[in-house]
C-alpha cells in the first residue's frame, strides 16, 4: 500500500495516464473514508488514509464488523446499496458517520465497499441553524410586538389617517379642513389652586378630569388634540369630515361641564371650567421631527380661544356663526355684542342645554 | 449607532466558525477533552455560539446565573479554565480579529471566571 506503484511509469510520456497510480492517488486524497472488505469474512482488504483517520485505533486484521454495524446480506435487496448512520468515537471525540455499504462481485470473490462520510460538522451546523432561526423568529416576534406598541403610542398623539400618511411617505403635509369645530376649555383659578393645594393631588385630579373628557370626546365624534397645563382642546370634523361637527363639540361641552359640576359635589376641591366653542377653517399638521405633536391652527382655533376667554365660571360661550349651526338642537342665551380681539364686534351666546330630542342624559 | 464586534466581523457565520475551530482545539487538548466526554456537541456548540455572539454584542444574552448553573456540575478548575481561555484567544487571533478586539472578547471570558470555575 505504499506509493511505489507509480514509480514504474514516471518516465513515460505524460499523455498516457497511469491508471493505477491515478486511482491510488484519488483514493488517498478523497475526503471520504473508504474501505473494502471481504463480503463473507468481513476481513478488511483495503482502506484509504481517511478511513484510518476515522478509525485510528484500527487493529491489524480487524474485521469490518468490529468497527461498524455491517448490514446483513438480505438488507441490500435490489438497490445494492445500504446507507446507515452511526455514532463513533474518534479518540475521545464523538462523530456522526454516514456510511454507504455496497456489494460488488469481483473475480476474486464477493466484496463489500464501505464509504464513511463524517457528517458531525454538518449535524452541528444543522442544529445551530435551526436553533438560530428559532432565535431570529423569536426576535422578529418581539420586534413586531414592540412595533405595535409604538404604533399604539403614536396613534395616541395623532389621528390614524395622519399616522398612515407618515408611515407611507415619511412626511405629512398640513391639511386644511374648512368645516371643523373646536372646543377650548380651562379651569378658573387653576394657577391659584396649584399654589395653594398639594401639587401631586392637583395633577392627579386634573388627570382624572381630562381622562373623563377624553372619554366624552371620543364618544361624540371629537378628537382631543392636546392639553396644556389646565387647558384642554378638542376638535370635530378632522381628519374625517362630519356634518355634525358643531353639534359634536356642543354636546361634549355640555357633558364636560356636567361632569365637572357633578364631580365637585362630592369633593372638597372646587373645580370650575370655562369653555369656548367655534367653527371655522382649521389646519391640521404634525409639528416637529424627533418629537411629534399633532396640532391644529387657524381661525377656528383662534376664535374658540377668544370665546373661552369670554366665558365666566362654568360658562360655555360661542359666537353667532356657531350658534346658527346648532340652534336647532340646543338652547343658548344671547349675551350681546362684544369686541373680540382681532376679529371685530361679534354677537356671542351662552350655551345652556341640549334639546331633549338629543337625549344627552345617557352617557 | 456604533457597530459592535458581532457586526464588524460578519455576524453569526464568523462566530460559528470561531466556535467550531475552538472546539477542535479543545477536544485535542489533554486538559480539556475529558470535560467533553459524553457531551452532546450540537447543543454545546449552539450554546457556545450564542454565548460568544453575546460577548461580541450580538443578539443573545447569557446571565451570570445561567452560566453558573450550566457549569456547576462540571467541576472546572483553574487549570482547565486557563487552558480554555488560551485556546479561545488563539482561535480569535486565527480568525483575524484585531488585537484590541481579541483582548476585548477574551477579557469578557476571563471576567466570567468566578461563575465558571468551581469554588475551591
Amino acid at each position: 500500500m505504499s506509493g511505489g506503484a507509480s514509480a514504474a511509469n514516471e518516465s513515460a510520456a505524460g499523455v498516457e495516464l497511469d491508471r493505477t497510480a491515478f486511482n491510488r492517488a484519488l483514493l488517498d486524497s478523497v475526503g471520504v473514508g473508504l474501505a473494502i472488505a471481504d463480503a463473507g469474512s468481513g476481513e478488511i482488504l483495503f482502506h484509504n488514509p481517511r478511513f484510518l483517520e476515522l478509525f485510528p485505533e484500527l487493529p491489524a486484521n480487524a474485521t469490518m464488523r468490529q468497527i461498524v454495524e455491517v448490514p446483513d446480506a438480505a438488507d441490500f435487496k435490489d438497490a445494492g446499496i445500504v446507507i446507515r448512520e452511526q455514532e463513533i468515537k474518534i479518540k475521545r471525540r464523538k462523530a456522526s458517520l454516514l456510511i454507504h455499504f455496497s456489494r460488488h462481485s469481483l473475480p476474486e470473490g464477493e466484496v463489500m465497499m464501505v464509504e464513511c462520510h463524517n457528517v458531525s460538522k454538518i449535524k452541528e451546523l444543522e442544529y445551530m441553524i435551526e436553533s438560530y432561526s428559532k432565535m431570529v423568529e423569536k426576535n422578529a416576534r418581539d420586534l413586531r410586538r414592540e412595533k405595535e406598541r409604538a404604533e399604539r403610542l403614536l396613534l395616541n398623539i395623532m389621528p390614524k389617517s395622519i399616522y398612515e400618511e407618515l408611515k407611507s411617505f415619511g412626511v405629512t403635509t398640513p391639511q386644511r379642513y374648512d368645516n371643523a369645530s373646536v372646543l377650548m376649555l380651562d379651569f378658573v383659578g387653576f394657577t391659584k389652586m396649584s399654589v395653594e393645594s398639594d401639587p401631586m393631588t392637583l395633577v392627579s385630579e386634573l388627570n382624572d378630569i381630562f381622562t373623563a373628557f377624553d372619554r366624552i370626546s371620543e364618544q361624540f365624534g371629537c378628537e382631543r388634540i392636546k392639553t396644556m397645563g389646565d387647558a384642554y382642546m378638542a376638535v370635530s370634523g378632522i381628519p374625517e369630515a362630519t356634518p355634525d361637527h358643531a353639534q359634536n363639540v356642543a354636546k361634549v361641552a355640555l357633558l364636560c361641564r356636567r361632569y365637572v359640576r357633578q364631580r365637585g359635589k362630592t369633593r372638597p376641591q372646587d373645580w370650575q371650567c370655562r369653555i369656548g366653542l367655534a367653527s371655522g377653517p382649521v389646519i391640521g399638521s404634525i409639528v416637529g421631527v424627533q418629537k411629534y405633536v399633532y396640532d391644529i391652527f387657524g381661525p377656528g382655533v383662534n376664535l374658540a380661544s377668544r370665546m373661552e376667554g369670554l366665558s365666566g365660571p362654568m360658562e360655555i360661550t360661542c359666537d353667532q356663526d356657531f350658534y346658527e349651526l346648532i340652534r336647532q338642537d340646543f338652547q343658548a342665551e344671547e349675551r350681546g355684542t362684544v369686541e373680540v380681539r382681532g376679529l371685530g364686534e361679534k354677537m356671542v351666546y351662552s350655551l345652556v342645554s341640549a334639546n331633549e330630542a338629543l337625549d344627552l342624559a345617557i352617557i | 449607532m456604533e457597530q459592535n464586534l458581532f457586526e464588524k466581523y460578519g455576524g453569526f457565520s464568523t462566530v460559528s466558525r470561531i466556535v467550531m475551530q475552538f472546539y477542535d482545539k479543545a477536544l485535542d487538548s489533554d486538559i480539556l477533552a475529558d470535560y467533553f466526554e459524553d457531551i452532546e456537541m450540537e447543543r454545546l456548540i449552539d450554546h457556545q455560539t450564542k454565548f460568544v455572539a453575546s460577548l461580541m454584542g450580538g443578539p443573545a444574552s447569557y446571565t451570570d446565573d445561567m452560566l453558573k448553573q450550566l457549569h456547576a456540575h462540571l467541576d472546572i478548575d483553574d487549570e482547565a479554565f486557563e487552558e480554555m481561555a488560551a485556546l479561545f484567544k488563539a482561535t480569535l487571533e486565527e480568525a483575524g480579529l484585531d488585537p484590541e478586539d481579541v483582548a476585548a472578547v477574551a477579557g469578557e471570558i476571563v471576567k466570567r471566571r468566578p461563575v465558571i470555575v468551581k469554588a475551591s
